[in-house]
């Protein structure tokens, strides 16, 4: 190779690099549009990956190019109540072709709960820094009538290896309980409806995870999760308006946070929004009410006294 | 009826099929309507029937209706190897591919289909052939489906005691997980080949369709499509095709969704529907749930009986008829073991054994095996009408 051959070579790298950079997503923004997912499509360093609750979703169409992580099978544990283990989650993003300098962007259906959840996910493993949230989710995309595709994208596999997790982005039933009992000066926000939070219903109809006890976590605020959204997209609300949100209900971030729900994925989305658009101090619950509710001792507010009588 | 009426009614059915297609803003209620209507018209054109189809056979040594079904499955194969490749490029990734009606393939599934083919024989018909026969006005389809319901029912019942002592320990097999795609897809054509060569050795001359003569080019091809039986080929490849479309469009064919799902309803309403039906919401087959409205199954079945109405009506095969008792007693008892069985193979001739089959699932086969068995005794012992 002449030096004029290895000139133009290295001139030809350090373009692709530049334009490639051009593509890549602002550092620290959670969030990017719908608009920036499609002019990014065919940026090999931008991962898109659905996390949908309901199965066939994906397959029968999904924002081009995008891979599948299943929510009940790829980020939990199958066998004991628990996340993704670091092993299996380092696979799991290796066989997805991410590495250092990926910038991976997740959604999904039902307004991005489950995406937020992963989201999650790949902050407690260390990932934070690379993951975005699709603002909107599969709602967006599908009210714009953006093209889906339903080809599974081949991708090559890494051997990246996981940095540190962040382990103290999740919050534990010892946690939780030292907040009920004042033992610690946190803000505990339970993101349920407010029939769950007052003790009216144990669960919303129809779901099949329940807790045999009524109510809320003493000394929580009731901020239901959609309040943070606008209906008709799905997309978050302002920042300045979220900031009020949560300042309306005595949240303004200036006390560590705890986010809990049902089974600890619509929490997410606020645990997302608080610690990624307002940038406050939150963990979030995984374990959430079907853990606390049905543990023995636990202290619990009922404001509605309903009683479990087994039914 | 006069042929006018006929044509008109006809004219109607189709108009608002087409305007309720329109009217349905879930993509899917419409897209299962679409694919009903579509389904019924394959059925009633070419008197698709799984069970006549057999009885042709066994009856008259003709195989053109075998024929049909086996290249529903060959077909139909065809089209989910299509989609199964691209949905889930690796087959032994240790997941099924979502929705297809692959289920638990043990002892139970036979028994049940063999109940299921006994139910084909005494009622006359499967329950698709029921769904179909509906819209021709059959005096036997209303008391099947019936007994269809009551024979739900029954399997709610009995579902939680046979769930635990066999069903939560019958494996889920899903053949390309063990051969891959392109050992599956030789395997499976190869042997639907074989048995359409085996089924041809039995095979007496078929009779010749009869012809109409002196009429013009566009008379005959008009005859051809709305007078005529469509050979039985054409409609065993539209429904290969048509199950491969749904499959990808909206879910797997299936025709008892809608009926278990009034049946659990009923029984709930009257409270003696068990609290939990163990595991069964978890499988991928013809789910029941409660009614809560129109689901995309029921959408299917709507538009499959009113197509097939219509198309009756052209064709002047709408011939309603008093039931005799008979006929009555055989719909209601064998509808009574056709839901049953389908209930506990979670899915029929069309929701099992089609749509199993053609995804690669072990119990799309068994169910095959054993409702051709428990046909086949059945018409031995039975009197031929």
């Amino acid at each position: 190779m002449t030096l004029r051959h290895l000139i133009t070579a290295v001139a030809a790298l350090a373009a692709t690099t530049l334009s490639v950079t051009a593509f890549a997503a602002p550092a620290k923004e959670p969030l990017v549009t719908y608009e920036w997912v499609q002019k990014n499509l065919d940026n090999p360093k931008v991962r898109i990956i659905e996390v949908s609750v309901d199965p066939g979703v994906y397959e029968r169409g999904h924002v081009p190019g995008a891979l599948n992580f299943r929510w009940h099978t790829d980020l939990v544990d199958k066998v004991s109540r628990d996340i993704v283990s670091r092993e299996n989650f380092e696979k799991l993003i290796q066989g997805a072709g991410i590495d250092k300098d990926t910038t991976v962007v997740l959604y999904g259906d039902n307004n991005n709960w489950f995406a937020a959840w992963g989201a999650w996910v790949f902050h407690v493993h260390g990932l934070g820094e690379q993951v975005r949230l699709l603002d909107g989710g599969r709602k967006i995309w599908e009210l714009k009538q953006l093209p889906l595709d339903t080809k599974t994208a081949e991708v090559k596999a890494t051997d990246y290896k996981l940095p540190d997790g962040k382990p103290n982005l999740r919050a534990r039933l010892s946690d939780v309980l030292a907040a009920a009992e004042k033992k610690t000066d946190v803000h505990v926000i339970d993101i349920r409806s407010a029939d769950e939070y007052q003790g009216k219903i144990f669960a919303p109809e129809g779901s099949k995870e329940l807790s045999v006890r009524a109510g809320h976590v003493p000394g929580a605020v009731n901020v239901t999760w959609s309040k943070a959204v606008n209906a008709e997209d799905g997309t978050f609300k302002p920042a300045a308006d979220l900031k009020k949100l949560y300042a309306d209900a005595g949240v303004d971030g200036s006390k560590p946070i705890i986010t809990y729900c049902r089974i600890g994925e619509r929490s997410s989305h606020t645990w997302y929004l608080l610690t990624q658009i307002l940038g406050y101090d939150v963990k979030n619950y995984d374990g959430s009410w079907t853990e606390y509710g049905n543990s023995v001792g636990a202290p619990v507010t009922n404001l509605a006294g309903t009683v479990w009588l087994g039914k | 009826m006069p042929r006018s009426i006929e044509l008109f009614l006809s004219l109607i059915i189709l108009v608002g099929l087409t305007l309720a297609a329109f009217a349905l803003d879930s993509g899917k209620l419409s897209k299962s309507l679409a694919l009903g209507a579509l389904f019924g018209l394959v059925l009633q054109r070419s008197r698709f029937c799984f069970l006549c189809h057999t009885r042709d056979f066994f009856s008259n040594r003709d195989v053109r209706g075998i024929a049909a079904i086996l290249l529903a499955l060959g077909v139909g194969t065809l089209g989910y190897h299509v989609i199964l490749t691209t949905w889930l490029p690796d087959p032994g990734a240790g997941r099924l591919p979502p929705d297809a009606h692959i289920g638990p393939a043990g002892p139970l599934l036979a028994f049940a289909a063999f109940a299921f083919g006994i139910g084909m024989a005494i009622s006359g018909s499967c329950i698709s052939g029921h769904l179909y026969r509906l819209g021709e006005g059959s005096p036997t389809a209303p008391f099947a489906l019936l007994g269809t319901l009551a024979g739900f029912g029954a399997g709610f019942l009995t579902w939680n005691t046979l769930y635990v002592a066999s069903i939560a320990t019958t494996p889920v097999v899903w053949l390309p997980a063990y051969t891959g795609y392109a050992g599956w897809l030789l395997g499976q054509l190869a042997l639907l080949a074989a048995l359409a060569a085996l089924f041809a050795r039995f095979a007496s001359p078929p009779v010749s369709q009869p012809d109409i003569r002196g009429a013009t080019p566009l008379r005959h091809a008009l005859h051809r499509i709305f007078i005529a039986r469509w050979p039985a080929t054409a409609g065993g490849a539209a429904v290969g095709v048509i199950a491969a479309v749904a499959y990808f469009q909206v879910q797997p064919l299936g025709v008892t969704a809608a009926i278990g799902s009034v049946a659990r309803s009923l029984l709930a309403h009257a409270e003696l529907l068990p609290e939990t039906l163990h595991g069964l919401d978890g499988f991928a087959g013809c789910r029941t749930a409660l009614v809560t409205g129109l689901s995309p199954n029921g959408a299917f079945v709507v538009g499959l009986v009113l197509a097939s109405l219509a198309s009756a009506l052209v064709a002047g095969q709408f011939t309603p008829a008093w039931p005799t008792a008979g006929q009555a007693l055989r719909g209601v008892g064998g509808g009574i073991l056709l839901g049953w069985g389908a209930m506990t193979a979670i899915g029929c001739t069309v929701g099992t054994l089609l749509s199993g089959t053609i995804a690669g699932a072990a119990s799309g086969w068994i169910f095959l095996a054993a409702s051709f068995a428990g046909v086949w005794v059945t018409l031995k012992i039975l009197p031929t009408r």
